[in-house]
């Protein structure tokens, strides 16, 4: 087991190096760099600096190549360089602003949790039932609703209706945990409209396809309650499938937490790449989508570690 | 010998048609909204009230912010623009970005997949590697990125979000492929001398159509879904181009409480166009998918569980007795 976990952990390097390939070389690819966004601020604040100067004063002036291995050296040191335009490392930011925007991927992942798999179960415990068929309904438009339509309603009626309106001021949990909630649980739940609905259609899906098995059927056959045929022959069965998706979901929703944050004024590390983006901030970018990736290829080795915990027949290899 | 002939052949697709409308009513009628949805898009100009003026619809700023009337049906914009006109170009937007995005991105996973299983070797695990690492980039921060270097526009976006797209899709069709090709007619076919391409061509591709048309069906939903989210984060079409996101950004938001028409009607428009696309795909999968295959089977579970569940009221009814 540990060898296996060395050996998965020792692959991500190779994979670290592509994506900072892939990161790095499509950040050049955009149109008017940061050195033109300096000399401009520069020039409107009367000061004249020929592009060579500002070339040198972001260290881009070296070749591109040159620069790559620099930042991959830096990255492999746990160093990932300095902001363009803040006084500030990357580092910093990041570490100031991934736990922000994990918390509001986790809360979402949560809750969608608690609502999907009941309901998930239930419909594959009835299947073709008139309930079945009203939640599959539900669950695909569920799906299909923009979040950030249902996003802007929530920011809007209540606070007509009820006075009430989401605090946009945000406030760290160890500092405050009530008033974090407050901000966070609102955001999170309109996340996870859509993410309820993949997982209700997942779970039911994967439920069925385990209730067709023989030792289902002897299950029932031999008389076992209800809930232990459900949760303790098919729904351990069919968690495999279940934690894969999830496992993708979260990197979903890290990623897709933009919108949320972008709406609820949380100051999530999407915010910050949008920022660094339309700045030309370079170091800024890439470390916020690396250290993104890296956390997604983190929690799919947990994912593969799960499916042993789950089912003692899969061997690692 | 005569019968035989008379009898009328009908081609695949039809066949499909009338399996979805007998078993998925529910596919068969959302097949119909996006039909009706294509041709909205298709005759815009003849259907809008207010036409499109050298491809913009103009602005009258009297007009503006005005409530549904037998004039305006859905009301004015805050541009006095006619609210029905904006969706209904705006379906047209969709649409195009709908087909034209799902069709690239499936050639770009045919492409990608079907290489990499039929050429195998090094190139294959060169390619995976790199689906790999693409694919532990969140799709979202992609999209931004790429939106950054093609910059605005509709071209610009059927480019942005068909190749994420056709990347995570290769995945499917590359499993799909190495199934078939290790077929017995493709070795033979190999034996005989025939290359790489020929394989791709005449032996792979055909066998895994329907895995290529369920792709292409169920990636329909989300490419609508990431449209109107991409133009909501004002990463998406110009401000010319009548777009469904678009509007619910830069109107809807404003004005929800003091118009709420220019909000609901995008909203409502992207989720139904969303949902029939989505159950169309469902209901695509359902047919085409071979590993669902006589997946009547879970009809049995709930009998026996009936079943089981009426002995046991009976030996109860008889331990009381």
């Amino acid at each position: 087991m540990s060898k296996y976990v060395i050996k998965r952990l020792l692959l991500l390097i190779p994979t670290i190096l592509l994506v900072g390939v892939i990161v790095f070389s499509l950040m050049r690819l955009i149109p008017g760099s940061a050195v033109d966004m300096v000399v401009y601020n520069y020039s409107k604040s009367g000061i004249t600096i020929t592009y060579e100067e500002a070339e040198a004063k972001l260290g881009l002036d070296k070749p591109a190549p040159v620069q790559f291995v620099e930042w991959m050296a830096g990255l492999f040191h746990g160093d990932l360089g300095n902001c363009l335009f803040k006084s500030e490392s990357v580092w910093s930011v990041i570490s100031r602003q991934v736990p922000i925007s994990l918390e509001l991927g986790v809360l979402t992942l949560l809750l969608a949790t608690v609502i999907s798999i009941p309901l998930g179960l239930f419909c594959a415990s009835h299947p073709d039932t008139l309930a079945d068929n009203i939640i599959r309904i539900i669950s695909v438009v569920l799906m299909s609703i923009p979040i950030f339509w249902v996003g802007t309603l929530v920011l809007v009626y209540p606070a007509i209706w009820w006075g009430y309106s989401v605090p946009l001021k945000y406030v760290s949990f160890f500092q405050d945990p009530l008033e974090n909630m407050k901000m966070f649980f609102i955001p999170a739940l309109v996340g996870a409209i859509t993410q309820v609905g993949v997982q209700i259609r997942a779970v039911r899906t994967m439920t069925l396809e385990v209730m067709r098995q023989d030792y289902v059927r002897t299950a029932w056959a031999k008389g076992a309650k209800e809930i232990r045929v459900m949760y303790g022959h098919a729904f351990r069965n069919a968690l495999i499938p279940i934690i894969t998706l999830f496992g993708g979901a979260i990197a979903g929703l890290m990623g897709g937490s933009v919108v949320m944050e972008n709406m609820f004024n949380i100051p999530g590390v999407g915010q910050q790449l949008v920022t660094a983006l339309t700045n030309r901030d370079y170091p800024l970018a890439q470390g916020c989508t690396v250290i993104f990736a890296i956390f997604v290829m983190l929690v799919n080795l947990i994912v593969d570690l799960a499916y042993k915990w789950c089912d003692p027949r899969v061997t690692l290899e | 010998m005569d019968k035989t002939r008379k009898k009328k052949k009908h081609s695949a697709a039809y066949d499909f048609f009338v399996l979805l409308f007998k078993t998925k009513k529910v596919s068969f009628i959302s097949m119909l909204i996006l039909i009706m949805f294509i041709l909205v898009a298709i005759f815009a100009n003849v259907i809008a009230p207010q036409k499109m003026v050298n491809g913009t619809l103009v602005s009258n700023l009297i007009e503006g912010v005005k409530a549904p009337s037998l004039q305006h049906l859905m009301g004015t914009d805050a541009m006095g623009r006619d609210l029905l006109s904006y969706m209904i170009y705006g379906a047209r937007t969709s649409v195009i970005l709908g087909i034209s995005c799902t069709i690239i991105s499936t050639i770009m996973s045919v492409i990608i997949g079907v290489a990499s299983a039929v050429i195998g070797g090094k190139f294959d695990l060169f390619v995976q590697r790199f689906v790999d690492a693409w694919q532990c980039i969140p799709g979202m921060l992609i999209m931004l990125i790429l939106m950054a270097i093609f910059g605005s526009g509709i071209l610009q976006m059927i480019l942005v979000i068909s190749i994420p797209g056709g990347i995570a899709g290769s995945r499917m069709i590359r499993s799909a492929a190495f199934a078939v090709k290790d077929g017995n007619y493709c070795k033979m076919s190999k034996m005989l001398g025939g290359g790489n391409g020929w394989l791709m061509v005449v032996h792979v591709i055909p066998n895994i159509m329907p895995m290529i048309l369920m792709n292409l069906a169920n990636s329909l939903g989300g490419v609508i879904m990431m449209e109107a989210t991409l133009n909501f984060l004002g990463f998406g079409v110009d401000a010319n181009t009548p777009s469904w996101g678009y509007i619910l950004t830069s109107q809807g938001r404003t004005k929800m409480y003091t118009a709420p028409w220019i909000g609901l009607a995008p909203g409502i428009a992207i989720t139904l166009m969303v949902f029939a696309a989505a159950m169309f795909g469902d209901g695509v999968r359902d047919i085409l998918d071979p590993r669902l295959k006589g997946g009547m089977g879970t009809f049995d579970t709930y009998k026996i569980r009936k079943i089981a569940a009426k002995y046991a009221a009976e030996a109860k009814k008889k331990a009381n007795a």
